[in-house]
């Protein structure tokens, strides 16, 4: 570990004021299971940090007629132990389910985990698959922003200094809707994506009438791969468009390689997930 | 500069003067003398630092200390209910060989606390996805899930007279 | 050996150690923390192989806490042995405490020594190092080449680090001659690592008399005393070595580590006690792994599937420094004279340094390796001769009278036991006479495999062991067994008391163990090599049975009786004509009628040689074709281990092993990148190990078919072997569900895929 100033404002003013007034090097700590983890390992300077966790009103869980609603300081564990969440929502509750172990979990906030940006975190698929918006407080005044716009790289997103995300709004399913999300890792658990696909539907009549794709760690943020949607879009999911539609998604990530995997296998592993996690949106939406 | 937190760890309430910076970890081990809770990675990936938070069961290197004021704290040493009367999961853990080097077993003691407090009986799926965070080298776990699903069904017995139900027998 | 009444030895009693454990009582090096204490700190190199031209660490000791600061300027400059076994003739002293030079990434160039862990480490960053960069051979291919960079001015030429390993029996090319069937192929293995949980640690304290005190997680404390003292110049009751409960080792463990030595020298110059803990990284980084290999094997059978000519040529890559290669090569080569009988063997083998972290021992040391290829190819040989691989295995498994790798006759059929028990458990026919293909997934393979493996207890011939206990009887009739084997988590400190009591005739709670301090208990070799129950066990034995000579003295003096007509069982001595007629041991002990109270004390020294044990493996695993994923379902482990002393604890350890085994089969490898020497995974979420999740479920079961006279009424070690049997089995099995053979692990999936793919074009080339 390395020394740091630590503070504890009351309220999103004061915490702002922190984060812009003590310059560089302070960054702001919601559940730190990433963040403790990056200045032990020497990934990060830090200088001071800046707990929001004293803030009142940021861990609400509310799910009702306009969907679901969780604040800044819901831990992914709260989310998904909620039994409505995995009912109606079991393409996050995955994505919660593999994040880290159960102990991360219990700290982890599900905003921290999308505000840290990484390309290969479980909960952002599922989130851009189903249209969610992040919302943001800022001393002029916050912004709804659609998650899918709000990532600009690995580790960073549009958020400007000073501004702090505040919660998550997901869309109610429509009738007829199915979602899916698939990671592909070594092993059960405790592991980072390798690649994960996140699909919804929304179906009528046999037929799709809306499909979002939503691919993670074959990119410098999550993707979606609107030709695939395209594909997808209007078509009667026979097996044979869902394979043109998981075909197309391999030609529209951009993967890397490394030490997880190679970018071929990982080009592969999205026209096998694709497949199969559109197979089984379509499941849950009959 | 150190503050002053205080907190209850297995019942007691204690105020432990720290570094904003420092882990609960290190604050339990180092501040509060209490080293049955390892440091095995000291970034979230072993288990072996696991404690129980007002009931939740978290990995202590990944909490600042200052982030336990006024939280209720378990580690290994409060699992036993007496000096000489072990938890149900202490003793099946003995019986069944789930223990070899020891150092992951703390943590996997509290865990496996925490899942029989909230599911008394748990499936062998539940068990291996409870324990997944909690890394041990030594057992290959089979012995490990011998021993919950052991104490669990000792747990979950009527209360009984032992020694009556012997002297029946 | 022939005893049939054991009364505590075969049970599986309650280990005592435990009880510290499930507490959380029980203290490991890390949790000591004497007044005053220091932590240090080590900053190690950003290239793989380089001379240090400058280093500074003035502004280091400026910063406000920081103690000391040392450098290689500042320690003494004696070339020592990274594998501190004295009585071994196969060490390699390649080491300095700090060099001028720096061979691998990661390697240590200074120590600090701060009032907090923090300072210490804010101390590393403002240590100035500037480098002259030296060309790095990062592979054994690099190493090799003709005129490649010299990584020592030691050894025997080239990047060696010891003269080529060449062993010899019968005539080759007149068995290959024999053959109707020869296979060759190229077998590769990865970098698993140790990954105990117990982070290496370690605290030192001078005292006034210029006596070092130690703390360690050590497998091999008085190697580590030896080590210390040498370097140190100091006698070696001045250097007292103390462990207690230690997590973990796996064979990792034994070698003498550069911040032992640093940490020692950081107390010395700061007269105050100094604690130094690997983080997580360092233990993958300063650590040891299992050497990485590259081995050829040529096997020439007969059409009646007997095995007549074997050819190897096996290269181990060592890392920057020698640590364990020497005895890694010499067993490793010389396990390939046995497993499956052959009476034709030439083997050479060699191991050489390369600018990458240390290989050092690890469960199965060599022979995890050599096994893997020699059990793929029997498998290779029964698919192309037609015929079940369990039965050809059977057919060529060394048998009673087979000259075993030491040079000793194999004593008894337990390879062939264990093969028949499995194949009747696993119910292996009828499982193999399945389909291939997943009752309703279509995308799902499954394919059942055996692998086979036989281990020595002990070290022998490489290194002559000595195997010591002392037994106090203490006049109340309760018992003290004093031992310098380390308890790094097997039970063996159970063991040794079970041996100690069945044969003194007494229970085993009566039975305590002193251990892990090497100012009291007798010398020790270390816990390694499968070797405590074999080695110390048959010394406690010993020691127990002079004990017991003694106490039946006193208790035939006492009931006035001869003491050939008076026994001792459960603590009663007795008249053996009628038992009704006795005294508790306390009773024989203690005063009683003008005879004083007496305190037994017996040591005794055991110089064994070697015993073998065997395993067969039976393995169903799932593939995933479109993943490549691979599922370990069900293993089936029979194991011979001759005499059990401790059922569960031998379990135990079988489980663990096949753990880390399909770990190094499937998902373990510490990956270095070959062009400069970085790791690149080095924590445990990319250095993959079976977690909860991944295991399958293990059906133990333990024969005790083939027990050995060297070892208490003919017990044998276990450690090591689960940890052979089980790569090659999972590959074998793999090929069953898929048609694809593998040389190499781990067995990514992506090399699934490939091999599936490569099946594939071979199959449409064909049409």
């Amino acid at each position: 570990m390395r020394r740091f100033e630590y503070h504890e404002p009351g309220t999103l003013a004061e915490a702002s004021d922190l984060l812009t007034g003590l310059g560089e090097g302070t960054f702001l700590l919601a559940g730190g299971t990433d963040l403790l983890v990056e200045i032990r390992e020497r990934l990060r300077r830090v200088h001071h940090l800046v707990n929001i966790k004293r803030i009142t009103d940021l861990d609400a869980v509310t799910l009702d007629g306009e969907g679901l609603r969780f604040g800044a300081l819901v831990t992914a564990g709260t989310l998904e132990r909620h039994p409505e969440v995995a009912r109606l929502y079991p393409n996050l509750w995955a994505g919660l389910r593999s994040l880290g172990s159960i102990q991360v979990r219990n700290r982890a906030t599900v905003v921290g985990n999308i505000c840290r940006a990484s390309p290969s975190a479980d909960t952002i698929p599922p989130l851009v698959a189903d249209g969610a918006e992040i919302e943001t407080w800022a001393p002029n005044g916050g912004r709804r922003i659609a998650l899918a716009d709000f990532f600009t790289g690995p580790g960073r997103s549009v958020l400007a200094p000073g501004e702090i995300a505040t919660g998550i709004r997901v869309p109610p399913p429509a009738t007829g809707s199915g979602r899916a999300y698939i990671k592909h890792g070594r092993r059960r658990a405790m592991e980072l994506a390798t690649v994960g696909v996140a699909v919804s539907l929304e179906t009528a009549d046999g037929r799709c009438t809306a499909a979002r794709i939503a691919l993670g760690a074959v990119g410098p943020t999550v993707l979606r791969a609107p030709g695939a949607e395209a594909i997808l879009t209007g078509s009667r999911l026979e097996a044979g468009i869902v394979a043109a539609a998981a075909e197309q998604a391999m030609l529209e990530c951009t993967p890397i390689s490394n030490v997880r995997s190679s970018a071929n296998y990982r080009r592969d592993m999205v026209g096998v997930l694709t497949r199969r996690a559109v197979t089984l949106a379509l499941e849950a939406a009959a | 500069m150190k503050t002053l937190v205080t907190l209850t760890v297995n019942g007691e309430e204690r105020s432990l003067a720290v570094e904003g910076y420092r882990s609960l970890l290190d604050t339990l081990r180092e501040e509060a003398g209490l080293t049955g809770t390892k440091k095995g990675c000291d970034v979230g990936d072993c288990g072996a630092c696991t404690v129980i938070v007002d009931g939740e069961p978290v990995n202590a290197c990944l909490m600042l200390a200052v982030e336990a004021a006024g939280r209720d704290v378990r580690t290994v040493e409060g699992m036993q209910a007496g000096p000489d009367a072990l938890h149900p999961l202490q003793e099946a853990f003995m019986e069944h060989g789930a223990s070899q080097c020891g150092f992951c077993t703390p943590g996997i003691l509290l865990m496996a606390q925490s899942l029989l407090e909230r599911n008394p009986d748990p499936s062998d799926e539940e068990i291996r996805f409870g324990l997944s965070g909690n890394i041990c080298r030594c057992t290959g776990y089979t012995k490990i899930f011998d021993a919950i699903r052991t104490a669990a069904r000792r747990m979950a017995a009527p209360p009984a007279d032992a020694s009556g139900l012997e002297a029946a027998e | 050996m022939t005893r049939q009444d054991f009364r505590i030895v075969g049970q599986s009693v309650k280990r005592a150690d435990v009880l510290e454990k499930v507490t959380g009582e029980g203290l490991y090096t890390g949790d000591y923390a004497p007044a005053g204490l220091l932590h240090g700190k080590i900053k190690r190199s950003e290239i793989a192989h380089a001379r240090i031209v400058r280093i500074d660490a003035s502004k280091a000791l400026a910063l406000p806490g920081v103690k000391a600061v040392l450098t290689h300027a500042d320690v003494p400059r004696v070339l020592h042995y990274g594998s501190p076994h004295p009585r071994s003739a196969s060490c390699t002293r390649d080491q300095y405490i700090l060099d001028d030079k720096v061979r691998f990434w990661g390697e240590g160039v200074a120590a600090v020594a701060a009032i907090s862990e923090e300072i210490a480490d804010e101390a590393l960053d403002l240590i100035e190092v500037e480098y002259e960069p030296l060309p790095a051979v990062c592979d054994i291919d690099a190493a090799q080449v003709p005129g490649a960079p010299l990584i020592h001015g030691v050894g025997p030429g080239g990047n060696l680090v010891i003269p080529p390993v060449h062993v010899e029996r019968g005539n080759v090319e007149k068995g290959f001659a024999e053959a109707d069937l020869i296979l060759e192929g190229t077998f590769e293995g990865g970098r698993p690592v140790p990954t105990y949980m117990e982070p290496n640690v370690c605290i030192a304290d001078w005292d006034g008399s210029n006596k070092l005190t130690f703390w360690t997680s050590t497998q091999s404390s008085f190697m580590v005393r030896g080590a210390l003292a040498e370097v140190l110049g100091l006698p070696l009751n001045k250097v007292r070595v103390l462990v207690d409960h230690m997590g973990g080792g796996f064979g990792a463990k034994q070698d003498l580590f550069q911040h032992e030595f640093l940490c020692a020298l950081l107390a010395k110059q700061t007269r105050r006690p100094v604690k130094m803990e690997f983080t997580r990284r360092e233990t993958f980084v300063a650590g040891r792994s299992r050497h990485p290999f590259r081995l050829w094997l040529r096997q020439g059978f007969r059409k009646d599937g007997t095995l007549v000519a074997r050819d190897m040529k096996l290269v181990f890559e060592s890392g920057a420094y020698g640590s364990h290669s020497p005895g890694v090569t010499n067993v490793g080569t010389a396990s390939a004279t046995s497993l499956y009988a052959c009476e034709n063997v030439r083997l050479n083998g060699r191991a050489v340094y390369t600018n990458t972290p240390i290989a050092g021992a690890y469960r199965g040391y060599g022979v995890v390796q050599t096994y893997f290829a020699i059990d793929i190819q029997m498998d290779e040989a029964a698919e192309r001769l037609g015929v079940d691989p369990a039965e050809l295995k059977l057919k060529n498994a060394v048998r009673d009278g087979d000259i075993a790798p030491s040079g000793h006759p194999i004593i008894g059929d337990g390879l062939p036991a264990c093969i028949r028990e499995g194949i009747t458990r696993f119910d292996w026919a009828a499982k193999r006479a399945q389909p291939r293909e997943h009752p309703t997934n279509p995308a799902i393979r499954r394919g059942w495999g055996i692998g086979c493996e036989m281990h020595g207890s002990s070290a022998y011939p490489g290194i002559k062991e000595q195997g010591n206990a002392t037994v106090k009887m203490n006049e109340d009739g309760s018992v003290t067994l004093l031992t310098g084997a380390a308890g790094l988590g097997t039970g063996a400190h159970t063991a040794l008391a079970q041996i100690v009591a069945e044969e003194l005739g007494v229970a085993f709670e009566s039975v305590s163990v002193v251990h892990g301090d090497t100012d009291v208990v007798p010398w020790d070799i270390g816990a390694f090599a499968s070797h405590t129950t074999y080695l110390v066990g048959s010394a406690a034995k010993m020691a127990a049975a002079k004990v017991r000579a003694s106490v039946l003295r006193r208790g035939a003096e006492r009931l006035q009786a001869r003491v050939e007509d008076v026994d001792l069982v459960d603590g009663r001595v007795f008249l053996t004509a009628n038992p009704e007629q006795g005294i508790t041991v306390h009773e024989a002990m203690g005063p009683s009628r003008g005879i004083p109270a007496e305190h037994l004390i017996e040591t005794a020294s055991y110089m064994p040689t070697k015993s073998y044990s065997f395993a067969a493996h039976f393995v169903e695993v799932a593939v995933d074709t479109e993943t490549g994923l691979v599922e370990v379902k069900h293993v089936l482990p029979v194991h011979d281990i001759g005499k059990v002393i401790h059922p569960i604890a031998a379990q135990g350890q079988i489980e663990g092993g096949i753990q880390q085994g399909i770990g190094h089969t499937l998902t373990e490898d510490y990956v270095i990148d070959r062009t400069n020497g970085r790791s690149l995974n080095a924590g445990l979420v990319d250095y993959k190990m079976p977690l909860s999740m991944d295991m399958p479920h293990i059906e133990t079961v333990i024969l005790e078919a083939a027990p050995d006279p060297g070892g208490p009424w003919g017990a044998k070690g276990v450690g090591e072997d689960p940890i052979i049997a089980i790569g090659p089995a999972i590959a074998n099995a793999i090929h069953d569900a898929i048609g694809v053979r593998f040389h190499h692990y781990p067995i990514t999936p992506e090399d699934v895929l490939k091999g599936l793919r490569a099946k594939e074009e071979t199959t449409n080339a064909g049409l």
